[in-house]
């Protein structure tokens, strides 16, 4: 049962970096109906941004998301403004090569830059744990974990109080009629990919400290980005949220009860079975 | 003379003729051509061909975009070398072994799948690629993550004579043509025939097709299947032919991103599109691939060997093979989307319009 547990609470910590990522994918999906395939890769990037601020100017990992998440909102606008942008009315094929053409510019740069070396982030608390209860709680998994419950509790309030997220959501639920109503859709959907961008970011800077940075890492990311946001519902922020850590935990104890090498069927196979009797999401209405 | 050129049923001669001097100029390369690179990168270039010429049918014409193709190349070349190196199959017959699988296994996901549509669709495929590629990861079967190395192909004969015994590449030459070939006839009579005019209607409009009676899930099936003969083939040549297969070449999300590439770069839905994407793209990787670019900007003396962008390009420029693909995918979806052949027809109706 020890075990159990175990699995439970680090597939609830690795979840909470999960639902960063499953709601960047959405609010972009939201807004702009485009599956972001570069999403992995704006991670890689994040993770990076965080490995070259720790190695030279020696900042925490933690700390350095003050500048990731203002950097990375800045790129992702710019992809949206002179990429993105262009194939809104597009093919959805289309868009979706477009995204991948962008993630494979993205991470074969950081290939020919800085070589496809696996580096490791390690920090004074990356190997230490906290014992809680009989259960080992690793240090910066939890302090990840602090910081996404903070950041996704200011993105709530940012989405659903102030004027610029409703603005958003209303275009989320109807471009047009929010084009109608005097929104101005063009930035909500640069703020959308800005957004999207710095909550991948963000996250690729919670997990470095305790994952692997390699330019191809994005390809693992974004496919679970996939697998969270359908889970939840495309186009749901609280569906990402609850769907990221349930594949965290599913992840987690999965790989403790099935074996590390086929956890991903199971993940998968979970995907197709919603994919297929509830494409809204586990807590989606039906809607089209 | 102009009536000459369009006898045929409205189809002019011209471009029949074309085609036949083409293959018979292919068929006849090998006797002229010594360098085994060459030929080397020929078969690689068939090879793509076949694969985004399958891909092709079920993406191009019957627009059911699979972002999992890898799934069926790598089906394709596991049973064949699984079946000659442990089961002393021989390949000519093992080729039609994956076949049968792959066409069985596309058939059972096709059915589940179809039920899906537009990214959804995009979504599952790329899921179920992943499932087959974990799959064969943890297999015994498969030999996991160290893959299948064979030790050697066993000549074929027939009767007593030895028609060929794999040692040069010549063989692999005209078994990837031929199968090219044969892929090209296929499409061609797909795009005119009853058949075609299904899996068009059905790109077209799904809802409209099935409104006059088109099953989708059927026609969709059907083209997947012609799909999966191609790309299955494809990857039990790629795999006699290399010798050495593993799941993260053969079935990894990079390959069908690739297959989907050659087509949209070419210009999807086209006889030729998947040909001409494949002769621009591997060409151009596998200069980059094997640090011939690097060099000959050295060699040029546009870059010094010696100085810091020389010496970082020789070493690093080999591993962004990949990023050419990007950049050109970005190009050609925001610039050409119809890919190359449809920017050519462009072009050509334009002037065709100012010279009228």
């Amino acid at each position: 049962m020890a075990v159990f547990f175990q699995s439970l609470i680090s597939g609830i910590l690795i979840g909470g970096v999960y639902a960063l990522i499953g709601i960047g994918l959405t609010i972009i999906f939201g807004v702009m109906r485009v599956i972001n395939f570069a999403h992995g890769d704006l991670l890689m990037v994040g993770m990076y941004l965080t490995y070259f601020l720790f190695r030279l100017l020696h900042i925490d990992p933690f700390v350095s998301i003050i500048v990731t998440i203002p950097l990375m909102f800045l790129y992702g606008a710019f992809l949206q403004k002179f990429f993105i942008n262009r194939v809104l009315d597009a093919l959805p094929q289309n868009q979706i090569l477009l995204t991948i053409g962008l993630g494979l510019v993205m991470s074969n740069t950081v290939m020919l830059a800085f070589t496809s070396d696996y580096r490791i982030l390690t920090t004074a608390y990356s190997s230490s744990s906290l014992r809680l209860l009989g259960l080992s709680i690793s240090v910066p998994l939890l302090i990840s974990f602090t910081i996404t419950l903070v950041i996704t509790a200011v993105l709530y309030w940012f989405l659903y109080r102030t004027d610029t997220g409703q603005a958003i959501r209303a275009t989320a639920q109807d471009r047009s009629a929010a084009q109608l109503m005097g929104i101005n859709v063009k930035r909500m959907s640069i703020i959308a990919f800005g957004l999207g961008a710095a909550l991948a970011g963000t996250a690729g800077a919670l997990i470095s400290p305790t994952y692997y940075i390699y330019p191809q890492v994005g390809s693992v990311f974004t496919l679970k980005a996939f697998v969270i946001t359908v889970l939840g519902g495309m186009g749901s922020i609280v569906g990402a949220t609850l769907g990221g850590v349930l594949i965290g935990v599913v992840e987690s104890v999965g790989g403790v009860y099935v074996g590390s090498g086929w956890k991903d069927v199971v993940v998968f196979i979970v995907f197709l079975l919603v994919l297929l009797f509830k494409p809204s999401g586990l807590l989606g209405t039906s809607k089209d | 003379m102009r009536s000459f050129m369009h006898n045929m049923r409205g189809a002019s001669v011209f471009p029949i003729l074309l085609t036949v001097a083409g293959a018979t100029a292919l068929f006849l390369l090998p006797n002229f051509v010594e360098s085994t690179y060459a030929l080397h990168i020929m078969i690689l270039i068939f090879i793509s061909v076949i694969m985004g010429t399958g891909w092709n049918i079920l993406g191009g014409y019957t627009g059911q975009y699979s972002v999992g193709h890898a799934a069926y190349f790598g089906i394709g070349a596991y049973t064949t070398l699984i079946l000659m190196q442990y089961h002393q199959v021989a390949p000519w017959y093992g080729v039609w072994a994956g076949v049968v699988v792959a066409v069985a296994i596309a058939l059972v996901v096709g059915s589940i799948c179809f039920r899906l549509r537009g990214p959804y669709f995009v979504l599952a495929s790329i899921a179920v690629a992943e499932i087959f590629r974990v799959t064969a990861l943890n297999l015994r079967l498969t030999n996991g993550a160290e893959g299948i190395l064979i030790t050697d192909i066993p000549p074929f004969k027939i009767g007593n004579a030895v028609v060929t015994d794999f040692m040069s590449k010549v063989p692999f030459y005209y078994i990837g043509l031929v199968i090219l070939i044969f892929a090209i006839i296929v499409t061609w009579m797909v795009q005119n025939s009853k058949l075609g005019y299904y899996f068009q209607a059905i790109r077209e409009d799904q809802d409209a097709a099935h409104s006059l009676g088109i099953n989708l899930t059927t026609y969709k099936n059907a083209a997947l299947a012609i799909s999966v003969v191609f790309t299955s083939m494809a990857g039990s040549l790629y795999g006699l032919y290399v010798g050495f297969i593993d799941p993260s070449t053969v079935l990894a999300l990079d390959l069908s991103v690739h297959i989907v590439m050659i087509c949209i770069i070419g210009g999807i839905g086209t006889i030729w599109g998947p040909a001409i994407g494949a002769v621009i793209l591997v060409p151009f990787s596998e200069a980059l691939r094997s640090n011939m670019i690097a060099q000959a900007l050295i060699d040029s003396g546009i870059i010094s060997e010696n100085s810091r962008i020389g010496a970082f390009l020789k070493d690093q420029l080999s591993h962004a093979h990949v990023l050419i693909y990007g950049i050109l995918l970005v190009i050609v979806i925001l610039y050409m989307p119809d890919g190359i052949l449809g920017f050519a027809r462009k072009l050509l109706a334009k002037r065709r319009k100012e010279a009228a």
